[in-house]
């Protein structure tokens, strides 16, 4: 899943489309750790100005521009102003591969400025801190300290309504409440406001309650390590690195392309496409049926030795997440801007790298720790993703998915500094 | 007797229409056939007082017919669906005596009038089972309108409502500014039933209960008056003020009869300063117009009033046949030849604008799904404080996706823009819809009575929710 691009892109238009395989029952997760902001009022500016800049950060390294506009760069028109043309919006639902199937929903990513009435403007930074770890549409949810996730107790809703696929709260739910305080204060008080009234997203008259299940998507917090999928490290590894690359695996949505979505308990977790519903589509034919299209298949990124990361070193997988390099073409060397190659044999755009990039050192090899170590392989060969002849290079050019680094903060859409 | 008259219709409408008007007589007399539709009737006066109504009204559980044919255990006021009505003047003294019969508390709230709070029949003043409360307050004078009466207990509003408990209550001019001519009573509500007639109300939790609480109750059975597509009868030419309640716990009613243009003629509160034609007229839930129908059409003709479809839904729990017009009166042409028409006064009932210059506060409720200003009623918490004899600005700002009719109890306002877009002239409402992502403003003056006052949604099944705040007016 992630966002087509907008409307600030020339042509071609090339979209991504939202993978969604949407099924399924009440979920309850864990109760949340106490929610109270710990940048408010009484917080020095200089706290908050940093507050602020973990939070667009955060919002880099999890691609919320992706979907609510302007990709990972925040001096783009648009930068998550959401849906200025349909080419943003998602189909979820059976329609999404088969057209005219039903049920069928349109989904759209908001606008995430803090525009008083068609924006975050709206909401308190503690809607929108329940809107990420619980994914409670802020429109329709009190502004209240919830305390429990039993419907009906401790604030929790009676009837929760929960945000449309495919945004990714059950992945972003697993933040540490600093960051998703954070990420509420960069919406709130780094980024200007952008008049942009998002029409509603569609959605069965449960409000997604029936599609969020525990078995699906996990329980918060995480089931306890190991899982049937995972294995305890050998005495070699850094154990607590493992633990840490597997909370950032959950929390940065990796299942929900590479298998098993934030459940590290779910059958075939990160073991690549096993069922026909993870290949998605990529390229003009997501806004042109009649043009081609490029078939994503998100890899096994278990470490087994033949059909999965077990065939590449660390560094390569770092190079993988840092450059978008395909570990399969280049080998085990250090990227320098002298040794950068020219004309790259990048990973598909439907691999979020550009995302990804934004990460510290540390949390990649964290990751990558963690797929190694901690994780069983399995032995599940996946075919290759399509790509254009011509690579894919000069489609993150049309994109405009930003620098890396980041541009400096803050760009003419943000505030502060 | 309906059919005959009918059938003598069809005869009718084979006779020539004098075309001259000379041919016209000069008034317009009403028309000759007897409608279907009934108006239910007037409470009668026990008072023996000058300028005094005293009325009794008592809310029972009873089995009726609500449906041709089926009986339905129902919620009735003096016996029937809707309750009868109260008429009354301004400047009347008016007493009720409210007896609840029913298993349940209930209140009776006077949905509109400006009076002291303790009469206003809020949830602060439940009348349990078996007990009886007298109200017994004047009606200030230039309040003529039409108004209604329907419960309010917190949490039960939606239900007793959806029970069958609900009335008309019209406050007359003394010198009504509009010519005399007929007049007809239209309450709108809407109802679901099972096949044993029993009012269909879904089980807590249910998906059924869930869509509900969304949009509101609705039901696929449409009523005025009480009856399914009654007819009403006018003469061509003749002119016919219609008064119209929507007394629906959620159905927005957008208004039309083909090939007739409408004349907009009052709100909530009464009169316009002007008669404003309009080919439609939305009202939504507990809104009020009043309506002049003119006899455009041929004699021995029919049209229907209908409801246009109106999109107030968010899209997840939007009815699949929202889309489609309903009919809900039958408007039949007599055979009788055409009568020239009233005319009507260009100035029917002019209406100062509350002064801009004396605006003190202005409030922001803003309104999502359920919640006002993020949070649901709390009858211990005072939301808002104002002071007696001051004018204020509310901001009424719609964030979600659907609309929501609000209503503030006991002071009458003036719209003054919508969306930015002024209105164009003043007029007293006590409910506006502020649609989908809109914003509405308007300008209230809080006189007379301090107290405890309630603002909420009149989508009933929010106000049941919560989605109701309070409002304290003290004295300075
Ligand atoms: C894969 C696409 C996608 C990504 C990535 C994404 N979102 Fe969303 N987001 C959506 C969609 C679609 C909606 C609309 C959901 C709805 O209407 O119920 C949404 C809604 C929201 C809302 C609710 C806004 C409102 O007005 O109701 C917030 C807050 C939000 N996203 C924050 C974020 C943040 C923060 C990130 C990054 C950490 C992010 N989103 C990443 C797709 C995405
Ligand atoms: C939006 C879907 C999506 C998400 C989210 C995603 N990936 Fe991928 N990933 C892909 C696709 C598609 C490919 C194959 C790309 C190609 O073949 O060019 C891929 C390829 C990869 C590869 C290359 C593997 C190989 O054997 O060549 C790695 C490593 C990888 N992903 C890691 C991750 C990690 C770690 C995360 C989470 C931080 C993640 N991915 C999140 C879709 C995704
Ligand atoms: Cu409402």
């Amino acid at each position: 899943m992630r966002g087509s691009k907008g409307s600030a892109v020339a042509a071609p238009l090339w979209a991504i489309a939202a993978m969604a395989a949407v099924v399924g029952t009440v979920t309850a997760f864990g109760v949340g750790p106490d929610p109270r902001a710990p940048g408010s009022e009484a917080t020095p500016e200089a706290a908050r100005q940093e507050q602020i800049l973990r939070g667009r950060q955060l919002v880099l390294e999890h691609g919320c521009g992706g979907c609510h506009g302007g990709w990972d760069n925040p001096g783009a028109e648009g930068f998550l102003a959401g849906v200025t043309s349909p080419a943003q919006e998602f189909l979820i639902g059976p329609c999404a591969w088969e057209p005219g199937a039903e049920p069928c929903f349109r989904t759209r990513p908001r606008n995430l400025t803090p525009h008083p009435t068609t924006g975050m403007g709206r909401f308190s930074e503690r809607q929108i801190f329940n809107s990420l770890r619980y994914g409670l549409r802020p429109g329709e949810t009190a502004d209240v300290e919830i305390t429990s996730s039993t419907p009906g107790e401790g604030n929790f809703p009676m009837f929760p309504k929960y945000l449309a696929p495919p945004m990714p709260w059950a992945a972003w739910r697993h933040m540490p409440d600093e960051d998703l305080w954070a990420i509420a204060a960069y919406l709130k008080d780094g980024l200007k406001p952008v008049d942009n009234l998002v029409e509603d997203s569609e959605g069965p008259p449960d409000f997604w309650v029936s599609n969020y299940t525990e078995e699906a998507y996990g329980t918060y917090p995480l089931p306890p390590f190991p899982t049937a999928n995972e294995q305890e490290p050998p005495a070699s590894a850094n154990r607590e690195q493992v633990l840490r690359g597997r909370h950032l695996v959950v929390q940065h949505g990796c299942g929900d392309c590479h298998g098993g979505l934030t459940n590290p308990a779910a059958p075939a977790f990160l073991a690549g496409v096993t069922a026909p519903v993870q290949v998605f589509p990529v390229g003009p034919c997501l806004v042109d049926p009649e043009a081609p299209c490029f078939m994503m298949r998100p890899r096994n990124l278990t470490p087994h030795s033949t059909t999965g990361i077990g065939r590449w070193t660390d560094r390569q997988l770092f190079n993988a997440l840092r450059h978008g390099l395909r570990p399969a073409g280049y080998p085990d060397r250090v990227i320098t801007a002298d040794n950068h190659p020219d004309n790259p044999d990048l990973l598909a755009p439907g691999m979020v790298w550009v995302e990804k990039r934004h990460m510290s050192d540390d949390d990649l090899w964290a990751i990558i720790a963690y797929l190694r170590h901690g994780l069983k392989p399995v032995e599940n060969e996946v075919e290759e993703s399509d790509r254009p002849a011509e690579g894919w290079g000069g489609t993150y050019v049309d994109l405009g998915v930003g620098t890396y680094p980041a541009v400096p903060f803050p760009t003419a859409n943000e505030v502060g500094g | 007797m309906v059919i005959r008259v009918a059938l003598a219709l069809a005869l009718f409408a084979l006779v020539p229409v004098p075309e001259a008007p000379s041919a016209w007589p000069a008034s317009a007399p009403p028309a000759s056939a007897a409608d279907s539709l009934v108006a239910p009737p007037i409470l009668p006066n026990r008072s023996r007082e000058p300028r005094t109504v005293e009325v009794t009204l008592t809310a029972t559980a009873s089995t009726v017919e609500l449906v041709p044919g089926v009986r339905s255990d129902a919620f009735v006021y003096n016996g029937r669906v809707p309750g009868p009505t109260l008429e009354v003047r301004e400047g009347d003294r008016l007493i009720i005596h409210v007896r609840n019969e029913l298993p349940e508390e209930t209140t009776v709230h006077w949905h509109g009038l400006h009076l002291p709070w303790q009469a206003d029949g809020s949830p602060f003043y439940p009348i349990a089972p078996g007990e009886q409360a007298d109200f017994d307050f004047v009606l200030p004078e230039g309040s003529a309108g039409t108004y209604w009466y329907h419960p309010h207990p917190h949490h039960r509003t939606a239900f007793q409502v959806a029970k069958g408990l609900y009335g008309a209550l019209i406050v007359r001019a003394a010198h009504d500014p509009l010519p005399a001519m007929t007049e007809k009573l239209l309450i709108l509500s809407d109802n679901r039933f099972l096949p044993d007639g029993s009012i269909q109300i879904p089980d807590a939790g249910s998906l059924e209960a869930r869509i509900d609480f969304e949009n509101g109750r609705e039901g696929d059975v449409l009523f005025v008056n009480g009856q399914v597509m009654p007819t009403v009868h006018i003469r061509s030419g003749e002119v016919q003020r219609w008064r119209i309640v929507n007394a629906s716990a959620a159905r927005v009613y957008r208004l039309a009869i083909p090939g007739h243009e409408l004349l907009h003629v009052g709100s909530d509160g009464g009169l316009f300063g002007q008669a404003l034609p309009v080919d439609e007229i939305v009202v939504s839930a507990s809104e009020r117009v009043e309506v002049l129908v003119r006899g455009t059409g041929d004699p021995g003709t029919r049209v229907a009033l209908q409801t246009l479809p109106y999109d107030r839904y968010i899209p997840q729990t939007r009815p699949p046949d929202w889309d489609e017009p309903r009919d809900l009166v039958t408007l039949e042409y007599t055979g009788d030849p055409a009568v020239r028409p009233v005319e009507i006064p260009k100035v029917i009932r002019p209406i100062e604008p509350l002064d801009s210059d004396e605006v003190t506060v202005t409030r922001v409720m803003s309104l999502t799904q359920g919640f006002i200003n993020g949070r649901t009623m709390d009858m211990g918490r005072v939301d808002e404080v104002a002071t007696l004899g001051t004018t204020e600005i509310w901001q009424i700002e719609n964030l979600v996706g659907m609309d929501h009719p609000f209503h503030l109890h006991g002071f009458s306002f003036q719209v003054i823009d919508r969306n930015g877009v002024p209105e164009p002239f003043p007029k007293w409402e006590d409910t506006v819809n502020v649609p989908k992502h809109e914003t509405v403003r308007f300008i209230v003056k809080f006189e007379d009575y301090p107290g405890k006052w309630m603002y909420h949604c009149h989508i009933l099944d929010h106000e049941n929710f919560g989605m109701m705040g309070v409002l304290e007016v003290r004295k300075p």
